[in-house]
């Protein structure tokens, strides 16, 4: 379970200025949830304050029960290593590692063994569709296997929440929706959270539930419409 | 090294291993002339202008715990022709030499030290006028009516003081002693036999008082040793009835005598040995482990028709300094004994025995 | 999380091989010279001291005078002492031999007692050849060579040797050798009444060694001897006169490895520039690992690690290169480097290990210095804000900071002011690594400054160039840092070594003023002039006047090295280069001039009263000024000749100046003093060859110190262009939007060349300025304070003008090069790429 409850971030020196406050939210084990929103309305920050990347400036956030806000740089570094998982809008696939070891690199800073590392990798790579392009380098392959290298690494380790900021932004449409199918179906299998960034409405609407947030908080979708 | 090589010269110049030919370029060296008169205590001292002279005190000494030791002090003086115009004081025309030893039965060998200096007042020297030689602390002197020698070699020391009973003996022809046929092979010699001995030796670290008998030796030449002598037997030895016996004979390479000569004298009077009247015959003989020379230890000697017999304090008393100075020679504390009964104690020297030496 | 360490950060290294390999250079460039100075002057000192010891022997105490001796007879009183075991003579010489062109140290010796004092001065008769040479090493013409004589000059034993007394030459037989000397030891022995009689020294000894009887304490017997000593001989202990002779190069020791220690930190300027655009490129991917979970403090340690591998492998390379350049130098210019302080040696190349250890430490502590900055950046750094491009851009935004950098030169000016630490300018150098430092916080500003200037241009080239300093002039700090530092270096020596040179010139020909000089003594002592040839060389037709001059050392205590004593004819001082004002005696008082180095080291000032003694008895003397001598640098005093004959009774000369008379022309009379006095016994010179060959000297002197500066500039442009390369890489993307955008190659190619040469003018320039102060420093303190000597400030602007002007072409030329490799790529990828 991972709940957020009256947050509140701002910007400008020493958080003058709101950028949203009175946020809250549930996601249940299993669940996907997408967060939409206009350009600037504060998608992103959102997304940093969830993974600890930002810290917020009030309010509350629990993963499983246990408090990110307020924890030390190190512990919430800690915790995402352990429960978190990434996709980004960039891929952000190392260059300089191959296919696999990039899917390793969760479990290399979790210091699981390199044979399990490279056998759980190896597993998440057959479930992605990538069996064969492991030990290829990542200039070498398109940007919808690099997204998802991406899926694969931000699953490996088993989180508890994987974070997802515009994934298919960077994609042609016609890959789009496979690539997030596939990201949903991994979430669901593995029983994690999933929450989705996006300003696709068609990226949006194969979560399991859309929330938008506007100046006045989060928002289910349903009730706008 | 180079040093040792150097001393075993200086000693065998003096000692007459090496014979320089008088060819070889340097200053006039006087000859010695029969003749010449020899006044005391004037000639007691040093004739810097002949090339070798020394001064030899050896003798038998007894300690308060009646132990008996013999002693050795030897100071050489050199004139090498060296640096003869050399207005420096460091000009090396005179060198001073001096040999040291004890005879300990009680540790089988000699205890011996060496020094040698160039003549430099007021570390080294040989003064004219009286007996005055010494090496920085070391030295031997007459004083109006005795002799005193210091030597301090710190494993011993002694300092002794001799008193004659009268006046020198001169040796030969009234102190000019022919060396072999050639009257050119010549010294200036007179012994002082019969010295009284009193003061203080050293040994293992205790001083002791002793007393006992000595003999000096002052001899002076330019050109001593014959063509063909490779060394000499010489003995010095004070009679119990108060008379003393020298002896020598200059030996060829295959040990015959070149030359003998010696001086007896009994009851006041003086006679001069010719070579027919000494004869030396080796009887024991002894070879030294440390050398592989082999030295006669014991002697039969035939003095004017009596046959005598000399018996060494010990066997090994040979000097060997090849680790420092290379020389090496036998050097004795004796008894002289005629029908099996001691009739004097001296000392016995052998030159030139050691195996041949490389100069 | 090893794993991470070696795939993540050390195998980026790999990835940026130019870049890393550039900085590995620089390091290694560093260490290597820093290693091959010290190994060279520990190698030449070890020598040196055993060459102290072995002249020493095994003595307790010496007892030394002037060059020119004592009385000899001090050496009996003292050998008949209490205290004394052992006593030994020596007269040391310094012996001229005409075939040969050089000289000869001859230790005339007692062979009778060298032995015991000190056996390795032992002459050995040579075995072939001793036959009927009894007393071989008491003949007054036998000479012992040392092997290393033997083979360099070419004598064996039983062959002769022609030597130079007084005016004569004299042919001495080798009758053997000196087998103890050692290796590298150049030396002769001979007996010392030949020594004394030959080459006129009658009476007079230079040293006494002691040996001390056992139990004697050495500080009591000392104490014991001191006071029956006449003036101007003191007692010492071996080991001090060992220390007090290497203190004497001690500066110039420090001098070197300073410089070497200059080029080290260039070096970590260099792993700075790299690693911090290697961190600003990877800006994104840091972030990335954060949130992927990597803590903060991994991170900085990756990047420090990073660092210090460049630094170690920087090092190991420096090691094996700085023994490389160790063999050479010892090859080419011997065991002090062409600077004169160890003749006579061949010291043996070892591998040091401590050295190599302490220079490897160094490297990667270089390594990490560079690093250090870069990876507290990264440490810093907000990866959300990260993870977006362009944010790299933040790194760049450097704050200027006039307040440190106005605090840096203050301090610089400050510990100006301090006395030197163990004779070592030990505030100097720290006055010039805080001016260095200070520059590099000036440069921010300097380059917004120069963007301002750059602005007025309307072309869209110009305004882009600015527009990218502007907004990050850091990047002009990170590319500007290596030059401005290894400018200022090497413009600070260029100024210093020109002020040197330009006043050594001026200094030359004021210590010059005859037409003609007979020297009998170029080098030693063993030559000189005795009266007779003195009045027939003034006596020559075409001779205006001449003026004797002769050369002594007086010992003045026992904690200085002797000082160099001249005398010679000198009009009130008018005849001497004089630094400040001449201040006369009062009548009937003697005057003396002492040297900047005797002034400093002693305390001594115009008016203070001096003491010298002079054969053997104390004679004072006014200072009457202080005047300039580049020669001496354990000091000098310059007194008039007559006051020297009237105090000594010594009339010979060791050099004679000649002054002619109108229209006589040099050879004429160089040609009639050589047959007066022999053809080789006398150097015959006039005062441009003297200043040449001096000038010559200096030159090979500083030889070491230009290549090293050379090294120092080569680093800086390494700098500029690995920072190019770098930046031009990291904005690929933002290349390819200028392409997109219709922008030429070319035009693009021109934007980066314009960047660099912008940047390496704002960094030369600061460089001049920081060099020019850097150059007063060395010369006001460093040299004042090693060597004691001023020199007045001479800038060579039209060669710092050139050199400034080829930095910057060739920093244009490498941004250029760099960025061209950068833009072969494709600019639609380029701008699709992330990384």
């Amino acid at each position: 379970m991972f709940e957020i409850d009256d947050l509140k971030k701002g910007f400008g020196t020493a958080g003058a200025r709101a950028l949203f406050e009175g946020l809250s939210m549930r996601v249940q084990r299993g669940e996907c949830v997408a967060i939409m929103g206009e350009s600037g309305v504060g998608k992103s920050t959102l997304l940093n304050c969830m993974a600890g990347l930002e810290p917020a400036d009030g309010g509350s956030i629990r993963l499983d029960g246990s408090e990110l806000v307020g924890l030390g740089d190190d512990a919430l570094a800690g915790l995402r290593r352990r429960s978190f998982g990434f996709v980004f809008q960039a891929f952000h696939i190392l260059p300089h590692l191959d296919v696999a070891q990039n899917v390793a690199l969760p479990l290399w800073l979790l210091d699981v063994d390199d044979a399990e590392a490279d056998r759980r990798a190896r597993a998440m790579l057959e479930r992605v569709g990538l069996r064969d392009r492991a030990r290829d380098w990542p200039r070498e392959l398109s940007g919808g296997e690099l997204q998802r290298v991406a899926i694969a690494r931000a699953l490996v380790h088993r989180p508890s929440l994987v974070l997802a900021d515009e994934p298919t932004g960077n994609l042609d449409p016609g890959r789009a929706a496979g690539v997030l199918d596939l990201l949903l179906e991994c979430i669901r299998d593995a029983g994690a959270m999933g929450i989705l960034v996006t300003h696709s409405q068609a990226a949006a609407l194969r979560a399991d539930r859309i929330l938008r947030l506007t100046a006045g908080g989060l928002l289910p979708e349903a009730e706008r419409t | 090294m180079a040093w040792r090589r150097i001393w075993r010269t200086l000693v065998f110049a003096v000692c007459g291993e090496l014979a320089v030919s008088a060819a070889t370029a340097g200053p006039d060296y006087p000859p010695v002339l029969a003749g010449t008169v020899l006044r005391f205590p004037e000639d007691g001292g040093a004739h810097p202008d002949f090339r070798t002279e020394w001064w030899y005190v050896t003798g038998w000494i007894t300690d308060e715990r009646g132990v008996e030791r013999g002693f050795q002090v030897t100071f050489f003086r050199v004139r090498t022709g060296i640096g003869e115009d050399n207005p420096s004081r460091f000009a090396p025309r005179q060198l001073v030499l001096a040999h040291a030893a004890i005879a300990d039965p009680a540790a089988g060998r000699l205890l011996h030290a060496e020094r040698s200096e160039r003549a430099l007042d007021p570390l080294a020297g040989a003064a004219t006028g009286a007996t005055r030689v010494w090496i920085r602390d070391w030295q031997l002197a007459w004083t109006q009516d005795h002799y005193r020698s210091r030597v301090d070699a710190g494993s011993f020391a002694f300092d002794l003081r001799f008193v004659p009973p009268g006046p020198p003996v001169l040796n030969g022809d009234n102190g000019f002693s022919q060396k072999a046929g050639d009257p050119k092979h010549a010294s200036h010699y007179y012994s002082r036999p019969q010295l009284a001995v009193s003061g203080s030796l050293r040994v293992d670290g205790a001083t002791v008082a002793v007393t006992g008998r000595a003999w000096l030796d002052h001899e002076w030449s330019s050109e001593l040793l014959p063509e063909g002598a490779r060394g000499w037997d010489w003995i010095g030895i004070n009679l119990h009835d108060g008379g003393s016996l020298m002896a020598f004979r200059m030996r060829d390479e295959r040990g015959g005598a070149l030359w003998s000569a010696g001086t007896l004298r009994t009851d006041g009077e003086t006679r001069a040995l010719r070579p027919g009247q000494v004869a030396f015959t080796p009887q024991r003989r002894w070879r030294s482990p440390r050398t592989g020379a082999e030295y006669a230890v014991e002697w039969s000697i035939d003095i004017d028709g009596r046959r005598l017999e000399l018996r060494p304090l010990m066997d090994d008393q040979e000097l060997d300094s090849r680790r420092s100075t290379g020389a090496v020679y036998w050097e004795g504390a004796v008894r002289l004994l005629e029908s099996g009964r001691e009739i004097g104690r001296g000392y016995l020297e052998m030159t030139g025995y050691a195996e041949r030496l490389r100069m | 999380m090893s794993r991470v360490l070696g795939r993540i950060f050390v195998a980026s290294l790999a990835r940026r091989r130019l870049a890393t390999a550039l900085s590995l250079f620089a390091i290694a460039l560093g260490v290597a010279l820093g290693l091959a100075v010290q190994i060279i002057h520990g190698a030449a000192l070890d020598e040196f001291g055993r060459g102290m010891r072995l002249l020493a022997g095994e003595a307790d105490l010496q007892v030394a005078g002037p060059r020119d001796g004592f009385d000899d007879a001090l050496y009996g009183r003292l050998a008949m002492r209490d205290e004394v075991a052992d006593a030994s003579p020596v007269v040391e010489l310094e012996v001229r031999l005409p075939a040969h062109d050089r000289s000869l140290p001859i230790f005339g010796i007692d062979a009778l007692r060298v032995a015991r004092v000190h056996p390795a001065l032992m002459p050995q008769v040579d075995e072939a050849r001793r036959d009927g040479a009894a007393l071989a090493a008491l003949q007054s013409d036998a000479l012992f060579l040392s092997p290393a004589a033997e083979a360099e000059l070419g004598v064996s034993a039983g062959e002769r040797l022609e030597v130079l007394a007084g005016t004569r030459v004299v042919s001495l037989r080798v009758a053997g050798a000196v087998p103890g000397a050692g290796q590298g030891r150049v030396l002769a022995v001979m007996d010392i009444a030949a020594a004394q009689q030959l080459f006129g020294r009658s009476g007079r000894i230079t040293r006494i060694d002691l040996s001390l009887k056992p139990g004697i304490d050495v500080a009591a017997a000392r104490d014991a001897l001191a006071p029956g000593l006449p003036a101007g001989v003191e007692v010492l202990t071996p080991r001090a006169s060992e220390a007090l002779a290497a203190g004497l190069s001690r500066a110039y020791r420090v001098n070197l490895t300073m410089l070497a220690a200059i080029a080290l930190v260039t070096g970590g300027f260099l792993v700075f520039s790299t690693q911090f655009l290697a961190v600003a490129r990877r800006r994104q991917e840091f972030a990335f690992l954060r949130a992927l979970g990597l803590e903060r403090g991994a991170l900085m340690r990756g990047l420090l690690v990073e660092g210090a591998v460049v630094g170690f492998a920087g090092g190991l390379l420096g090691i094996a290169l700085g023994h490389g350049f160790a063999a050479v130098a010892f090859d080419v210019a011997g065991g002090d480097l062409g600077a004169g302080y160890f003749s006579g040696m061949t010291p043996a190349l070892r591998f040091d290990l401590p050295a190599s250890g302490t220079y490897l430490l160094l490297g990667v502590l270089a390594g990490l210095a560079g690093a250090w900055l870069p990876a507290r950046e990264a440490r810093r750094m907000l990866p959300a804000r990260a993870l977006k491009s362009g944010d790299e851009a933040s790194m760049f935004r450097f704050h200027p900071r006039p307040r440190r950098a106005a605090a840096c030169l203050a301090g610089a000016a400050v510990l100006c002011l301090l006395p030197p630490l163990g004779g070592v300018p030990v505030f100097g150098y720290l006055a010039v690594a805080l001016i260095l430092v200070g520059a590099v916080l000036v440069l921010p500003m300097l380059v917004r400054g120069v963007t301002r200037i750059a602005s007025r241009p309307r072309r869209a080239l110009w305004r882009l160039a600015n527009a990218r300093l502007a907004a990050a002039p850091g990047q002009g700090v990170v590319a500007g840092a290596g030059v401005v530092a290894s400018v200022a270096l090497a413009v600070a020596m260029a100024i210093m070594v020109a002020s040197f040179r330009d006043s050594v010139d001026r200094w030359l020909t004021a210590v010059l003023p005859a037409d003609l000089y007979v020297s009998a003594s170029p080098q030693g002592t063993s030559g000189f002039l005795d009266p007779a040839a003195l009045a027939r060389i003034a006596a020559l037709p075409g001779v205006s006047r001449t003026m004797p001059v002769r050369f002594d050392t007086v010992r003045l205590d026992d904690r200085h090295l002797p000082v160099s004593l001249i005398a010679r004819p000198l009009d009130g001082g008018r005849l001497l280069p004089l630094v400040g004002l001449a201040t006369p005696p009062p009548v009937g008082e003697k005057p003396a001039w002492v040297s900047e180095a005797m002034a400093d080291l002693f305390a001594l000032g115009a008016g203070d009263r001096l003491v010298l003694p002079l054969g053997g008895n104390p004679v004072a003397f006014r200072v009457a000024g202080v005047w300039r001598d580049y020669a001496r640098q354990q000091g000098a005093v310059a007194i008039e000749l007559a006051d020297y004959r009237a105090a000594t009774g010594d009339l010979v000369a060791n050099d004679v100046g000649v002054f002619l008379a109108a229209g006589t022309s040099f050879d004429t009379v160089a040609a009639a003093v050589r047959d007066i006095l022999g053809e080789n016994a006398v150097r015959i010179a006039s005062p441009g060859e003297i200043r040449a060959r001096s000038l010559a000297i200096f030159d090979r002197t500083f030889l070491v110190t230009y290549a090293m500066e050379a090294v120092a500039v080569l680093i800086g442009l390494f700098g500029v262009s690995t920072s190019f390369a770098v930046l031009a890489i990291a904005r690929r993307k933002e290349f390819g939007v200028l392409r997109h955008l219709g922008m030429t190659r070319g035009e693009v190619g021109r934007l980066i060349t314009l960047e660099g040469v912008l940047t390496a003018a704002a960094g030369t320039a600061l460089g001049l300025v920081a060099g020019t102060a850097v150059a007063f420093v060395l010369i006001e303190v460093v040299n004042r304070q090693s060597f004691h000597w001023s020199m007045d400030l001479h800038v060579p602007f039209g060669g710092l003008l050139v050199f400034a002007a080829i930095v910057i072409a060739l920093a244009g030329l490498a941004a250029r090069v760099s960025g061209y490799q950068a833009m072969r790529g494709s600019a639609v990828l380029a701008v699709r790429e992330d990384w």
